[in-house]
């Protein structure tokens, strides 16, 4: 059914890094993907495998998790890796045949460019993803960005609107069920038959949907304005990020990892 | 008591696109007064104005002429309508399109975030709210996932974070089931008696409507008649003028009164005593049997559909949501499915033209000669649903051609219907289902709510099926609606169409069913007429349900009538006032 479809993939183990203020995790995060790119020597590499472990462990990942998270990237990171390996030409050939030459420096970018990928998914899971409400990562978006506001960028309203919209879809995926079950009732078609045909068996399914979606927002743009909505000056909040002495400590210990990552990298290259 | 809410000469119309206002008046002329710490209900039927008169209250529009002063506050300039809105707090109808948190207590605290309450005071507000409304374990869940009544006590407690002073409900309790519906009654009872806060509610149910202290009739753009609800009740013709119905105890009392060529009066309704008291005098009154139609009983014919051990489970066999069902439908007859939220209602009719496939079990759709199609065969499920049609609450959504005629349509060229005149089955579809023809040419999103849940309807009997579901049909329509959609019923019932219809209210069902169905957690608890399943008010809660306002009342004005004359002769209730209350006349003269 379609409702079985989760997003975000958000996993409550309510571990140290679930409870960590949402901001600091973001800056992490960029700071890891930074040094995902930035690293290159394979022993900077096993660092970095053996804090992605501690990573994962600390946020209590199970590893049916990581393993699903990762199985979607490994055809690409594949792909990747085939692409590195045939077509650079630096170094040492090590194998070849007809025109298609392999070479030393074309095997370890391949390597390290398939491997960058896996890391890439791993922390943006890690930090992200599997440890953070999407509402949540709205809210410390809304406040990193809010210097921004100087600029008039409409930051509150940007987040409000996020937050709207993934309150908003499980509702219209619900919808969606219930509209398609009663255009089937009427014999609308979505896996059989030609294309046309299943194209229009979802076109009776869109059309009400937008119908009903503005609808809704019109009926929920009248509550917000019964409930007294101005936009988001002199607005408090229920739960404020507050960073506590604990995510200090969790946010020093991992930009400490990253810095060694980095002098691993420096110190081998 | 001050006033809470004071409207005077008020008369606003919609604007259009371009800003001019319709020459139709929302309200005219309209005047009212709520006194302080009042429940009041709004009353009258689709289109009189009553939803324009709450938001013109709570300033989400503002008059054309007159003045609306709320709490000592006039909406006429910016200042004053928060003002209004900040002790004026509105509860809509659609639970889904008012909640804004994705967390429960986010939805709470969105309106005093608004008004820029700081910690501690707010987390204070919300976890009070939430303990109030009984759904502080609940505080951390996901809003969408709360059921429809939890999810219209979060709008409450939304209202209440506000600490309001007045609270309108704009037919908040129209998509809940009579159970979660009781609930948020109380609750909304319980403010207003424990805070004194100022509640009006929009309804159109009756029921709801005589448990307030006050009443206003409106009918186009006016107040047709205001009082206390014996006042009101008491004037029947007052109330079908103005399109509305009497609740099932007074239509009872109403019908003896009448049957003894008495006038009911106000001192007869006042409370349920004086309505069995009334009731009771009136029976014996009566000097001979009134005069009522002969009610249409369903002959016995053949099977047409079959159901046998179904099950069906959502979670791979943990929880079923249907268990072992049996059931046999008859050619012609009106089959109501009832039973509590929840109980496998409407898993259980998407199995019945293979919308859901059977895990275990079976559905047999028997022809005419005899030929048997069941959903477990793939190649026939596209027969059955030719003969077989599912309507699903609030169907209008499933409107989106351009024009009436084409969504019509829709199912039936689908259908491969091999040569048949198209255009004469639309027109023959709308007629059944009461749509005039100078609609089908307009966009089915330019129709009113009722003509919309009409096209959608035709758009289904235009395949003609031999079997119609529907799950609650009259759901949210005012009182002409859902008798005008029960007639339609009947008269398919007439040409031989086998209608199955899901519903809540227990009174309809009684009334237009031959045969009624309840399912209790999955499994069939009974099955019979409506005197058989609810013979007892005890056998009803045993198999889940609550029994239908007239019988309970008029159980209870024949026990009274058996204890002061022995003689008198108990018969099985009837499922209409003006039937029953014959029925306890013959047994009154009969001593």
């Amino acid at each position: 059914m379609l409702s079985d479809i989760s997003l975000g993939r958000f996993v409550d183990t309510r571990s140290v890094l679930h409870e960590t203020d949402p901001r600091l995790k973001i800056i992490l995060y960029i700071v890891y993907l930074v040094a995902v790119f930035v690293i290159g020597t394979p022993q900077a590499l096993i660092a970095l495998f053996a804090l992605t472990m501690i990573q994962l462990i600390t946020a209590k990942i199970p590893l049916s998790v990581t393993w699903s998270t990762l199985k979607p990237v490994i055809p690409l990171a594949l792909f990747i890796f085939v692409l590195n390996i045939f077509t650079i030409k630096q170094g040492e050939i090590l194998w070849s045949w007809r025109f298609i030459e392999v070479t030393d420096v074309g095997v370890s970018k391949a390597v390290l460019m398939s491997l960058r990928l896996i890391f890439l998914i791993l922390s943006t899971s890690v930090f992200l993803t599997l440890t953070t409400t999407p509402l949540k990562i709205a809210d410390a978006l809304e406040s990193l960005m809010s210097p921004l506001k100087v600029f008039k960028v409409p930051v509150h309203e940007a987040s409000m609107m996020m937050s709207i919209a993934l309150r908003f879809i499980p509702t219209l995926i619900e919808e969606t069920d219930k509209i398609m079950k009663a255009q089937e009732s009427r014999g609308a078609n979505y896996d059989t038959g030609t294309a046309l045909n299943k194209l229009k068996g979802y076109i009776t399914v869109l059309i009400p949907l937008f119908v009903s979606s503005f609808k809704r927002a019109e009926d929920l743009a009248v509550a917000m304005d019964a409930r007294c909505y101005r936009g988001g000056n002199n607005r408090t909040k229920l739960n404020p990020l507050k960073i506590k002495g604990r995510d200090i400590v969790v946010f020093v210990l991992f930009l400490a990892g990253a810095a060694v990552l980095i002098g691993t990298d420096i110190y081998f290259i | 008591m001050s006033d809470a809410i004071s409207v005077k000469n008020v008369s606003f119309a919609y604007k259009t696109d371009e800003g001019q206002s319709l020459e139709v008046k929302a309200l005219d002329n309209i005047s009212l007064d709520v006194k302080s710490g009042a429940y009041c209900a709004v009353l009258g039927p689709n289109g009189s104005g009553k939803s324009t008169l709450a938001k013109l209250i709570d300033v989400l529009e503002l008059p054309d002429e007159g003045t609306v002063c709320v709490l000592g506050n006039t909406a006429s300039d910016e200042s004053d309508i928060y003002a209004i809105r900040e002790r004026c707090s509105y509860v809509f109808q659609n639970p889904d399109n008012q909640i804004v948190g994705t967390i429960v207590e986010e939805d709470v605290a969105f309106g005093p975030e608004n008004l820029g309450i700081p910690n501690p005071e707010l987390r204070e507000r919300v976890d009070e709210a939430l303990k109030y409304v009984g759904l502080y374990d609940l505080r951390k869940r996901e809003a969408a996932s709360l059921s429809g009544g939890q999810k219209q006590k979060l709008a409450i407690a939304g209202a209440l974070a506000m600490r309001p002073e007045v609270l309108i409900l704009d037919e908040s309790t129209a998509m809940l089931d009579p159970v979660s519906r009781d609930e948020f009654l109380e609750l909304v009872e319980k403010m207003n008696r424990e805070k004194g806060i100022t509640v009006l509610t929009i309804t159109h149910d009756m029921n709801e409507a005589a448990r307030c202290q006050r009443i206003f009739v409106v009918k186009e753009g006016k107040v047709a008649m205001e009082g206390t609800p014996s006042e009101i009740f008491s004037k029947p013709d007052v109330i079908r003028e103005a399109g509305l119905e009497l609740p099932a105890d007074i239509g009872l009392v109403y019908e003896l009164a009448k049957a003894s060529g008495k006038v009911i009066r106000e001192d007869d309704i006042k409370d349920k005593d004086a309505r069995i008291g009334a009731a009771v005098r009136y029976a014996r009154e009566a000097k001979a049997v009134p005069k009522v139609k002969q009610l249409k009983k369903h002959e016995n014919t053949r099977k047409i559909l079959e159901v046998s051990d179904l099950s069906y489970s959502y979670d791979g066999g943990k929880t079923y949501a249907i268990e072992h069902m049996d059931l046999d439908v008859y050619q012609g007859e009106i089959l109501a499915v009832v039973g509590k939220s929840g109980c496998g209602k409407t898993t259980f009719i998407s199995h019945l033209n293979g919308i859901v496939r059977p895990q275990s079990g079976e559905i047999r759709f028997i022809n005419e000669d005899n030929s048997v199609l069941t959903t477990s065969r793939k190649k026939d499920i596209a027969q059955i649903r030719r003969k077989v049609s599912l309507v699903f609450q609030y169907p209008e959504y499933q409107l989106f051609e351009e024009t009436v005629r084409k969504d019509i349509a829709y199912g039936l060229v689908n259908m491969h219907a091999p040569d048949v005149n198209i255009e004469s089955r639309i027109r023959g579809a709308a007629i059944i289902s009461g749509l005039s023809e100078d609609v089908l040419d307009k966009s089915p999103f330019e129709l009113s709510g009722g003509q919309k849940r009409r096209a959608a309807l035709a758009g289904v009997l235009v395949m003609k099926p031999q079997v119609l579901v529907l799950d609650e049909p009259a759901a949210g329509l005012d009182p002409i609606g859902r008798r005008e959609m029960f007639d339609t019923i009947c008269a398919l019932r007439e040409t031989g169409t086998t209608v199955i219809i899901v519903s809540h209210n227990m009174d309809e069902a009684a009334r237009y069913a031959d045969r009624i169905v309840c399912i209790k957690e999955g499994r069939k608890a009974a099955e019979g007429t409506a005197a058989q399943l609810f013979e007892s008010e005890q056998k009803a809660r045993e198999y889940g349900i609550s029994m239908p306002l007239l019988y309970e009342f008029s159980s209870k004005v024949k026990e009274k009538l058996a204890k002061e004359d022995p003689r008198f002769m108990m018969m099985p209730p009837l499922p209409d006032p003006a039937h029953e209350a014959a029925s306890i006349i013959r047994g009154v003269l009969s001593c």
